[in-house]
């Protein structure tokens, strides 16, 4: 990388529940930020500035909540910034984090995303209040329907992906899906929500928040002469395309593709399915895993169902994918893409407990958001130049 | 002459309080203020932090007031519907006695000249009090407290929740395009806007080709034809919230429209149940008759303009494997 | 830390004409004022690296409203994007610091908003403490008075210096017959407070050599920070600004005069204050656009101030300040300083 290296010192984020009626808007966010600082041996006074990330302000009937919580962030005094884009904010909020310290303008920036949804509704907020909206995987639906004629995938995929989903969550201390007794039989038997899709395929509603702490080389170096080894960030891109035109495919994104090739060309990976260790891919709906395989070159086209059906993904195979449970079992929107580049972040630094990836020296963390639009990725290692 | 549409967004926002604003809100409902001891200060609003460098604060309430002093204050004289008070009054900080920072709410003293700064007030609580801001309707001149209406007392247990309703009236324009689809709609003319750069058609009253970022007038029209076959759908199975109108899983098709390269997403289709829609499907459109009622041009996909949606037509089906990747 | 890249430049930009009411979409706007920005340069959109929009959900009146405004960039193939839920001067932020990893040389940054979609008296107490100030409908107009009051009793401002204000910024009005009129919220008339605006605004930024190779004379940031205060006003001494003096002097404002300064005030007071906390003397040309004062359309309007400060450099200046802000009472502020290089 030509810019100047950053890394990831700390990770913090809440117990997500659908339900966090325990503490307020702030307290759900500074319990991650506070497990953030801790973890990076800070306070809030190491922090120079603050990034916010959170999906739309309908979700809580809050405009703007940079603005109330600024204190609570321990922003007063210091630059405090809100993103957002839609469901790969999370990522984005990272993606920005670390553009604040690679500018150079800033030492060490937290990062933050939220979302206290059960105070309102998702899906209600989705369709802004009117009635017979698609729901959160009605759009989906379609795009599902054609990688299953295009790949031939069996009917089954989507059921494995989910039970590997919540198998791993069980050993996520702060997933909120636990579901001890998930099986196929348990996936097939639930309630069909966006045909093919089934209630137990689908994403939870949570209340969470995620907290990252990016800071410059000195800082990071510090923390590896301190046993705690960073997470360097290798490479990370943002990029977009248009709703819907004629000869969009949401299944292959062009953007998504061109932000895997974004980020593997600056991070040196000229294969990634053998250079990448484990990724945290933004899974909400079971079929995305083998859909974000194969945009992002993990997998051939057509072949990212097979490395489903045959292990790979699963936390013992040889390229896991969601070991911390994923978005199938947190869903707080607007922390789920922050999730999954802390989560890698995590892995690399050896820091994921029990869902750790054995010897995991490079990963990938990936947001979308929209009907498929919006990307958000990054590649992080557990040295600067994890390929030499 | 552009028309406009009104959406109201209103929703039942329920919060959690947390321990100290919780606290506080309880204190409301036995008419207590309370606030919370930062250093030296007393904070009223009670917060969580320190609002100068975010630190945890210990949970060290103090009673405060119920009376205080205006320290600063400003004459509403037409109260929106979402104020504490129907008729003029002042918002003003109120430091109550005890307190280090002011609360702002509202003085019911009829007139501004009955307002000052320095004045003494005090509440004016709501006979039955739920634990919320709103428990103290007002402040009133003097130094004594009122209740309005029967008092019911404090809440039996601890309050922890907070209801928040915003009903938020918006006007947006219906942009040119969409107006002129849906007015050809009611001619039973599905219109299409073909780019002059690209040469991709748009329908649905998309007016503009996003690709090339230009605007699509009336000189790009094209007449679509009425005809086309099912790609894909989406089975929806409703989820309830307010405002919803579904009870039963409900399907929105996507159709291509025969001869072109255009893609109607999220259509209704008629008589074709859930479990009989195939893609390969060949359908025809459904108009509504002059009389019959019809909404705007959808936001939400369904019924779309005099365009009610689509029904199998009896041609046999389209064996393309392509086909479902026609969805855009 | 390594040093920050002062070779980043606006270097044109361009905003929708400005109406109480406008009939077009947010999305159409945004077309136009993109294309307004980037045409005049010998620019399409093929050519931008990197798009950063600055919009509300909330101002709009519904959630994801971004996603549509995709269209107005032409995004396809792919572009590197995003979007802020903060007035276009953020979105700028964002960008400035993508140009400083050095990749990229175009970026383009948006600010648009319909302000005649609701009612801001309904839409802005969302933005409030939502325990205790949201349900009370506490709403920008009460906040700014509140604030008016206390720059009125330090001194900072009366009722003549901020008529003064308005009539200079509208280019209209007699000091001695507005403030014959009523207050609308004491100690604020109607001449003290912002009109409501449609429209939107786009701007350009280049890296360097292809900034110098696309204009005559760019205008280069020479200095950008913004800082936040506590949210609520009551916690807050309201006849002062601190993080507009902090964000001032970490953008380096000390370090030479400025000819122009384009401040984001919305209400008459609030220039006063500002021109106050930043030290601005009689020889600085505050506002010489008009301002929020004279137009106003949020989301757009600090991004504006960053234009109208760079046309001061495009016309010969040589050093100008851009304030942008957000939140009740001044709550975030933004400074940004542009300048010429000889």
């Amino acid at each position: 990388m030509s810019t100047p290296p950053v890394a990831v010192v700390g990770v913090g984020q809440t117990h997500h529940k659908s339900r966090r009626l325990d503490v307020s808007f702030g307290g759900l966010v500074r319990e991650a930020v506070f497990r953030a600082l801790e973890d990076a041996r800070m306070t809030m006074s190491d922090i120079d500035a603050v990034v916010l990330g959170k999906a739309p302000d309908l979700f809580e009937g809050v405009m703007k909540p940079e603005l109330y919580l600024s204190d609570a962030l321990g922003a007063v005094g210091k630059p405090m910034f809100r993103v957002h884009t839609a469901g790969s904010v999370g990522g984005t909020t990272a993606i920005v984090a670390a553009s604040h310290v690679q500018s150079g303008k800033h030492r060490t920036v937290l990062a933050v995303a939220f979302e206290k949804q059960s105070e309102g509704n998702a899906q209600f907020a989705l369709g802004s209040g009117r009635g017979a909206s698609l729901g959160a995987g009605g759009a989906f639906a379609p795009f599902i329907r054609a990688y299953i004629q295009r790949s031939g995938a069996p009917e089954h995929i989507g059921w494995k992906v989910a039970v590997k989903d919540r198998l791993n969550a069980l050993k996520n201390p702060y997933a909120h899906l636990k579901i001890e007794d998930i099986s196929i039989e348990k996936v097939k038997a639930s309630p069909m929500m966006w045909e093919p899709t089934r209630f137990l395929e689908s994403c939870p509603s949570s209340d969470g928040a995620c907290a990252v702490v990016i800071t410059d080389e000195a800082g990071a170096n510090a923390a590896a002469a301190d046993g705690r080894p960073p997470a360097w960030v290798l490479a990370a891109s943002s990029r977009s395309e248009p709703p819907s035109f004629p000869g969009r495919d949401p299944v292959r994104p062009a953007a998504a593709i061109q932000c895997a090739a974004d980020v593997y060309a600056a991070a040196g990976i000229t294969d990634p399915r053998r250079q990448i260790d484990t990724a945290e891919l933004y899974v909400p709906f079971s079929w995305l895993e083998p859909i974000w395989l194969e945009a992002f070159g993990l997998a051939e086209e057509g072949e990212g169902w097979k490395m489903v059906d045959d292990g790979t993904t699963e936390l013992g195979g040889s390229l896991p994918v969601n070991a911390s449970g994923g978005v199938l079992s947190s869903n707080p929107i607007g922390a789920s893409g922050l999730l999954r580049f802390a989560e890698a972040a995590n892995q690399v630094r050896g820091a994921a407990g029990e869902h750790q990836v054995d010897g995991a020296k490079v990963a990938i963390g990936m947001a979308y958001g929209a009907n498929n639009q919006y990307f958000s990725t990054w590649a992080v290692g557990s040295s600067l130049h994890p390929f030499e | 002459m552009t028309r406009f549409v009104e959406s109201t967004i209103t929703f039942p926002y329920k919060r959690s309080l947390g321990p100290v604003v919780g606290a506080f809100m309880t204190a409301l409902t036995e008419k207590q203020i309370l606030g919370i001891r930062c250093g030296d200060d007393v904070l009223v609003p009670p917060m969580e932090w320190d609002p100068a460098t975010g630190a945890e604060l210990p949970h060290e309430f103090v009673e405060v007031g119920p009376a205080g002093t205006v320290e600063s204050w400003t004459w509403v004289a037409s109260p929106s519907e979402q104020h504490p008070l129907d008729h003029p009054f002042a918002f003003a900080l109120i430091r109550l006695d005890g307190a280090t920072t002011p609360l702002l709410h509202a003085v019911d003293a009829g007139t501004p000249q009955a307002v000052s700064d320095g004045m003494r007030v005090a509440p004016r609580w709501r006979g039955t009090r739920e634990g919320r801001i709103g428990d103290i309707i007002c402040f009133v001149p003097g130094e004594v407290s009122e209740t309005e209406g029967e008092d019911t007392g404090g809440a039996a247990e601890p309050v922890t929740m907070m209801d928040y309703n915003a009903s938020i009236t918006y006007r947006n324009p219906i942009p040119e395009a969409a107006d002129r689809a849906t007015e050809a709609s009611r001619d039973h003319r599905l219109l299409g806007l073909r780019c002059p750069t690209c040469g991709r058609v748009y329908a649905g009253g998309r007016g503009l080709c996003p690709v090339d970022a230009i605007e699509l007038g009336p000189e790009c029209e094209v007449d679509l034809p009425h005809k086309g076959t099912i790609t894909n759908f989406a089975i929806v199975t409703p989820v309830q919230y307010p405002g919803q109108t579904e009870t039963e899983p409900f399907v929105r098709a996507f159709i291509l429209l025969d001869d072109t390269d255009v893609i109607i997403p999220y259509s209704a289709v008629i008589e074709l149940p859930a479990d009989e829609i195939r893609v390969g499907q060949r359908v025809d459109a459904v108009w509504a008759s002059p009389a019959e009622e019809t909404e705007e041009g959808g936001g939400m996909g369904g019924s779309w303009g005099s365009l009610l949606g689509w029904i199998p037509n009896g041609e046999p089906d389209l064996a393309d494997p392509d086909l479902v990747n026609r969805i855009f | 830390m390594s040093t920050l890249s002062t070779d980043i430049a606006v270097i044109g930009w361009a905003q929708t004409s400005m109406v109480r009411h406008t009939d077009k979409s947010e999305t159409q706007l945004l077309l136009d004022a993109i294309t307004g920005a980037i045409t005049p340069l010998g620019l399409t959109r093929a050519d931008i690296d990197f798009t950063c929009l600055g919009s509300c959900d909330y101002i709009t009146g519904q959630a994801f409203s971004f996603v549509s405004n995709l269209d107005a960039i032409g995004a396809w193939p792919p572009k590197r994007d995003s979007h802020v839920e903060m007035d276009g001067a953020w979105a700028l932020y964002e960008a400035w610091l993508r140009l400083q990893e050095g990749d990229i040389e175009i970026a383009v940054v948006t600010g648009s908003g319909r302000s005649s979609t609701g009612d801001p008296a309904l839409i802005y107490p969302m933005e409030m403490d939502p325990y205790f100030l949201a349900p009370l409908g506490a709403d920008p107009l009460t906040f700014a008075a509140l604030q008016a009051r206390a720059v009125i009793a330090a001194g900072i401002a009366d009722e003549r210096s901020m008529a003064e204000v308005a009539v200079r910024s509208r280019g209209t009005g007699d000091v001695e017959t507005l403030l014959t009129e009523d207050f609308i919220r004491e100690p604020l008339r109607r001449h003290d407070v912002p009109p409501i605006t449609d429209g939107a605004a786009a701007m350009v930024l280049a890296t360097g050599e292809r900034a110098r190779q696309l204009v005559e004379r760019p205008a280069y940031i020479t200095g950008f920070d913004h800082r936040t205060e506590c949210h609520n006003p009551s916690f807050r001494a309201l006849d002062d600004s601190p993080s507009t003096r902090i964000a001032a002097e970490a953008a380096g404002l000390g370090t030479a005069p400025v000819e122009v300064a384009e401040l984001q005030a919305a209400f008459s007071h609030e220039e006063l204050l500002l021109r106050h906390v930043l030290g601005l003397g009689d020889e600085v040309a505050v506002n010489p656009s008009g301002g929020a004062l004279r137009e106003n359309p949020i989301m757009a309007s600090g991004l504006i101030r960053v234009g109208r400060a760079a046309d001061h450099i495009f016309g010969g200046g040589s050093r100008a300040l851009a304030h942008a802000t957000s939140g009740p009472c001044l709550q975030q502020n933004l400074i940004c300083i542009l300048e010429e290089r000889s």
